[in-house]
């Protein structure tokens, strides 16, 4: 449901306006709009602004690099601010140099495993004489693929300096090849020279390291590396030492200068003069009586209250707070996916907490699976923080579990016939195999009764929003669609035929009323509602499909031969069937919402209601 | 006679099944691209994605009426 908003205009003396915005800011019930008031106004963007978010900058900057949980947020404490600038610009400064020395050192951790990685292939030969004990030893990575390239560089390098070199390869476990050529002093410098001409590249050895030959390099390399973790985590002690030193107060000052900010934005938008402030905003109704004796409580007389007016459901520019029962506040997360409604229009959360767990639970109509979704929505509310999107998710997922229980009891479905075959369950309403048309017809007049009931939501709407002709026009096609029906049904003699006549006779002077009224396009829409109606089927059409692979699973168990493999592929096909019907229902439940339902009525653009706040962790920065 | 119902329900569904395979081959693509570039509209892509089922579902509808009609 959507809360009825009251403009309200606060005005006192101007050494008041900081006090004021602290009062709104801790009632948080205020959404502040610039006034409808000619005058100067407070600066969009002033210094402090500018000042507090470099501040706010450092500081959230320094409590990422030092990785304090986002959740550990601290209430705002009284500051002293050049002391906190000061504080967070060191600490960012500290927490930067940090996370650049970790960043060299696990930079040069990899460059050395894969020196070390070279080397392991070439381990037997560590400790031994070079056969050449002047000559040079050269270190090449051939990429993967590459291997028959060694034959070639072996045969080109014999021959241009016969056979004054030793080649060796191993392969890596990247898949490239490690090869080690070593050469006499006396052809050294023309190996080198072949490997740049063919533009074979070396492995330099690793800088710091104090050593041109990588053999004997291996034994300083080795050392760095096991001293690289112990650097590293001296690094991390560090990191740890400054976040338990400095981290409250960080989180403190980020609070207070967030808190400080939302302040400073309120008060551009207030009115001020010499001598005066006026600052105008949006309260849901009932808030009013809180606000004016809070106000007069903490203020005193110089600060008014006045309430402007209540809006009419005609202002558009009105924000919009939606407040639905316990009940139904979790199908607000449906709702929500698309934009806001206009201010003065229906929210259709209450209709969609009845409709979409019904719509799924036609469509699953199994006691076995729905016992499934319910275990499946007690783990996600388990897993979930209150208030949180997936804890909605898990109170939507138990309604549907609950529908679905229902209509599996109604349908006699326990994991398709299993529960008539071992339990000997009865359809409490009626069986789904064999009734197949009752249910064509019940899901179809579950259509009519959504579609007219989205055309009486768009007859509220209208007339809300001063469009008598509009809402006239939807009242007389949303009219049209039940005595086509109920013709219909006379027709079929499900009523007194002798309703007939007179039912076709009102559609008859019906439809020119509702051209005049809504123009030919009216017509157009008529056919439509027909159409989307007849879309109601899919629940139908998917039920029936739950339900038949549910038995065909079932069979399965006899028709393989052996009981335990036909046991299993039944359990397999059980398993299949549930994801299905995890989304396809869903999907198509939410379909018939968004596009049958919402398309009657719900008029999206609605701007949402922020009332100057606290600042909350959870909100991000 | 039964043939001839077999085959009108197997046509009832068949050709709206890839009337909609194709649909959905089309809209699918575009839907995950416009994705990349805004998550946001993930509602719309849902609804676009399951709109050419209609017909695969009314499909169905009427190849089981031509069965249950055949008795």
């Amino acid at each position: 449901m959507m809360i009825r908003m009251t403009r309200v205009r606060i005005a006192g003396p101007r050494v008041l306006l900081d006090g004021t915005l602290r009062v709104l800011q801790d009632l948080e019930v205020v959404h502040v709009v610039r006034p409808a008031i000619p005058g100067p106004h407070g600066a969009p963007v002033d210094r402090e602004s500018l000042r507090l978010r470099r501040i706010l900058d450092d500081d959230e900057t320094a409590l990422r690099l030092l990785q304090a949980s986002p959740s550990s947020g601290a209430p705002p404490g009284a500051v002293a601010l050049p002391r906190a600038a000061a504080l967070a610009r060191r600490t960012r400064r500290s927490a930067e140099r940090i996370a650049r020395a970790l960043a060299a050192l696990e930079d040069e951790r990899n460059v050395l495993l894969r020196y070390e990685e070279f080397f392991a292939a070439f381990d037997s030969l560590l400790g031994h004489e070079l056969a050449w004990p002047d000559g040079r030893a050269f270190y090449v990575v051939l990429r993967a693929g590459a291997a028959d390239a060694i034959h070639r560089l072996r045969s080109s390098l014999d021959a241009a300096v016969d056979g004054e070199i030793e080649l060796l390869s191993r392969p890596l476990p990247s898949g490239e090849t490690a090869v080690l050529i070593l050469a006499s002093a006396a052809v050294a410098t023309k190996v080198g020279q072949l490997l740049s001409a063919s533009r074979v590249q070396e492995l330099p050895a690793p800088e710091g390291l104090g050593e041109t030959s990588m053999l004997r390099a291996m034994p300083a390399l080795r050392a760095r590396l096991a001293e690289i973790p112990r650097a590293i985590a001296t690094r991390e002690a560090e990191r740890l030492a400054l976040r338990d030193a400095v981290g409250p107060e960080l989180e403190s000052l980020r609070a207070w200068l967030h808190d400080r900010l939302l302040v400073l934005e309120a008060r551009a938008q207030a009115h001020t003069g010499f001598q005066l402030f006026v600052i105008e905003g949006w309260i849901p109704r009932p808030e009013l009586d809180q606000l004016t004796t809070r106000v007069e409580h903490d203020l005193g007389p110089d600060v008014l209250v006045e309430a402007v007016a209540t809006e009419p459901w005609t202002r558009v520019d009105a924000p919009v707070a939606l407040a639905n029962p316990p009940l139904f506040r979790p199908f607000e997360v449906i709702t929500r996916t698309l934009p806001l409604p206009r201010y003065g229009t229906i929210d259709p959360t209450p209709f969609v907490a009845v409709f979409f767990p019904m719509f799924v639970g036609l469509m699953l109509g199994d006691v076995g699976i729905g016992v499934m979704v319910a275990a499946l929505a007690v783990v996600l509310r388990l897993r979930s923080k209150p208030r949180s999107t997936l804890r909605s998710i898990s109170a939507v997922a138990g309604a549907c579990a609950a529908f679905t229980v229902v209509f599996g009891l109604l349908f006699g479905e326990l994991f398709g016939d299993l529960g008539r075959r071992v339990l000997h369950m009865r359809p409490l309403g009626f069986d789904r195999q064999e009734a197949i048309l009752p249910f064509l017809a019940l899901t179809v007049a579950l259509g009519v009764v959504h579609v007219v009931l989205g055309l009486t939501l768009a007859v509220v709407n209208a007339w809300r929003q001063g469009n008598r002709r509009e809402a006239l026009g939807r009242g007389v096609a949303a009219l049209m669609v039940t005595l086509t029906v109920m013709a219909l049904l006379a027709a079929l003699r499900l009523l007194p035929p002798a309703l007939f006549t007179p039912l076709v006779v009102a559609v008859l002077v019906a439809f020119p009323i509702l051209v005049l009224l809504e123009g030919v396009i009216a017509v157009v829409e008529l056919v439509s509602n027909f159409g989307q109606i007849l879309s109601y089927a899919r629940i139908m059409a998917l039920g029936t499909a739950s339900m038949m692979l549910a038995i065909v699973a079932n069979r399965m168990v006899g028709a393989m031969g052996s009981v335990l493999v036909g046991v299993l592929f039944a359990l397999l096909f059980h398993i299949v069937n549930f994801a299905i019907g995890l989304f396809s229902p869903t999907i198509h439940a939410l379909r018939l919402h968004y596009v049958e339902f919402f398309g009657r009525f719900f008029s999206p653009g609605g701007t949402a209601y922020r009332p100057l706040s606290h600042w909350h962790p959870s909100e991000g920065s | 006679m039964q043939t001839v119902m077999a085959l009108a329900a197997a046509l009832a569904i068949g050709l709206p099944a890839i009337a909609t395979a194709w649909a959905q081959g089309r809209i699918g693509p575009a839907a995950a691209a416009a994705l990349s570039e805004k998550p946001e509209l993930s509602t719309t892509a849902i609804i676009l994605i399951a709109i050419p089922e209609t017909m695969v579902i009314l499909g169905f509808v009427v190849a089981v009426l031509i069965l249950r009609g055949n008795g």
